[in-house]
């Protein structure tokens, strides 16, 4: 098995190295985005609840409710043909996709600032520090210790949702796979190979988010 | 001197404080005693800034704060006048010694950093998390990190509270020498047995006012029907 997989990543080099730059190209821009413009909205949200955090939340349990492939689907059929559009598939996959990263982290963010222990911020007041000060040694540094492992575990969950590309004929890993199983049938083979990418990818990134949360966990928690 | 004068306030249309006026002198020690609900916490939080009144003025020192305040005042009274609070608010991603040096801003002075943390018994703990001390280690770390910022007047909201007898009895012998470095000391509790013993002045509090006041002696001979029901309730007497 192991000779086969080596002879697919060497007969298919071109196309798997395509596939695969397309799906890293995906996840730049899903990442990008979604960590950018998320973290932005989310302080916003927690800064006018009224009005950006009600749209926000609307928008989470909209996207919350419908799977991320029917909403793919309706983005490039239904939706352009009822805007008389034709779009690059992979515009329509990075936008949604970056859509669902943004509204994801947005959340979590507003959520991490709306649940902000008050007092920490109370104790900074009264030993004499500037808000200033407040914000960048207590009130960042535990935010990032609640979020960080959060974020990580959510570009994971984003790596694996490009695969859904594939359903709407953008050209990344997954779908170059089906090419390629479909030129010469060896799936299981193939799939390994799909599979032993994703977990190099996903496996740090996962491991990393488990230890980041078991250590800020810990020290966040009181006896 | 810190002085309050007629501080009210409303919250949710019930009383909490009604038209309270105190004294905090340099070098004493004032207890506020009373029962559960009486509004002492919330006098406290009023007295720190922390929750402003709804009327009234509190001149500290030469400063004087007239409530409700205008949005331009941004005067801080902070850390002259600091506070411990019951909940300790200790940062919890800093170590102990970490907490006690965030808020100097970087200039620490070694030698008084070290006589606190030896006086309060904190050498052992100074590099731990705060999750991995205990409530009395924490209880310790916040008084000497309000300390460390050499306040001319501190506010002790029930820090003995959490505390087995040992652990206050080292929190209270040292509020008298702390006292006696000419910091003005209002310890917040309801423990009037532990108030009579350390205080040189006891406010009774009950219903957003001030029942009655004077030296730990208004203790033995008490004139009102309240405090004298609220002492003979305490088990500890």
């Amino acid at each position: 098995m192991i000779s086969t997989i080596l002879r697919i990543l060497i007969d298919y080099r071109v196309g798997l190295w395509a596939g695969l730059l397309t799906t890293g190209k995906l996840c730049l821009i899903i990442w990008t985005t979604g960590l950018m413009i998320g973290t932005l909205l989310g302080i916003l949200a927690h800064q006018r609840p009224a009005s950006i955090g009600i749209g926000l939340k609307t928008a989470s349990f909209f996207l919350a409710s419908i799977p991320t492939i029917i909403l793919l689907f309706w983005a490039h059929y239904p939706l352009q043909e009822l805007l008389g559009i034709v779009v690059d598939p992979i515009v329509t996959a990075a936008t949604l996709l970056s859509l669902v990263n943004i509204v994801t982290i947005a959340q979590m963010v507003r959520t991490a600032m709306d649940d902000f222990p008050a007092q920490y911020r109370i104790a900074g007041t009264v030993c004499g520090m500037s808000s200033r000060a407040i914000l960048r040694r207590i009130e960042l540094p535990i935010l990032a210790r609640h979020l960080i492992p959060q974020f990580l575990t959510q570009q994971v969950n984003m790596l694996q949702m490009t695969l859904f590309a594939s359903l709407i004929s953008v050209e990344e890993i997954f779908r170059v796979a089906q090419h390629v199983n479909s030129i010469m049938y060896k799936p299981v083979e193939i799939y390994t190979t799909l599979a032993l990418f994703f977990i190099v990818i996903c496996l740090p990134l996962n491991v990393l988010a488990y230890g980041l949360k078991t250590k800020f966990t810990r020290n966040l928690s009181e006896k | 001197m810190l002085t309050a004068t007629s501080l009210k306030k409303i919250i949710q249309n019930r009383v909490v404080l009604d038209t309270l006026s105190l004294t905090i002198e340099r070098g004493k020690i004032t207890s506020v005693v009373g029962p559960s609900g009486s509004g002492k916490t919330t006098l406290l939080r009023a007295l720190a800034l922390v929750d402003p009144a709804d009327q009234g003025t509190i001149a500290i020192d030469n400063d004087t704060f007239t409530f409700p305040r205008l949005p331009t005042d941004t005067r801080s009274p902070y850390p002259r006048l600091t506070v411990v609070f019951q909940q300790l608010f200790i940062w919890p991603h800093l170590t102990i010694r970490d907490n006690l040096i965030l808020p100097l801003n970087g200039v620490i002075d070694s030698e008084h950093f070290r006589h606190l943390t030896e006086l309060f018994q904190m050498t052992p703990f100074l590099d731990r998390y705060p999750n991995e001390v205990s409530i009395g280690q924490r209880q310790r770390a916040a008084l000497v990190r309000a300390l460390l910022l050499h306040p001319t007047y501190l506010l002790l909201d029930e820090v003995t509270s959490a505390l087995d007898i040992e652990q206050s009895q080292l929190i209270l012998s040292h509020l008298r020498e702390i006292a006696d470095t000419g910091v003005g000391v209002l310890w917040v509790s309801h423990a009037i047995h532990l108030a009579a013993a350390i205080s040189d002045h006891i406010l009774f509090m009950d219903q957003g006012k001030i029942i009655e006041s004077g030296t730990p002696n208004m203790l033995k001979t008490p004139r009102s029907q309240r405090l004298k029901d609220f002492m003979a309730a305490d088990i500890f007497r």
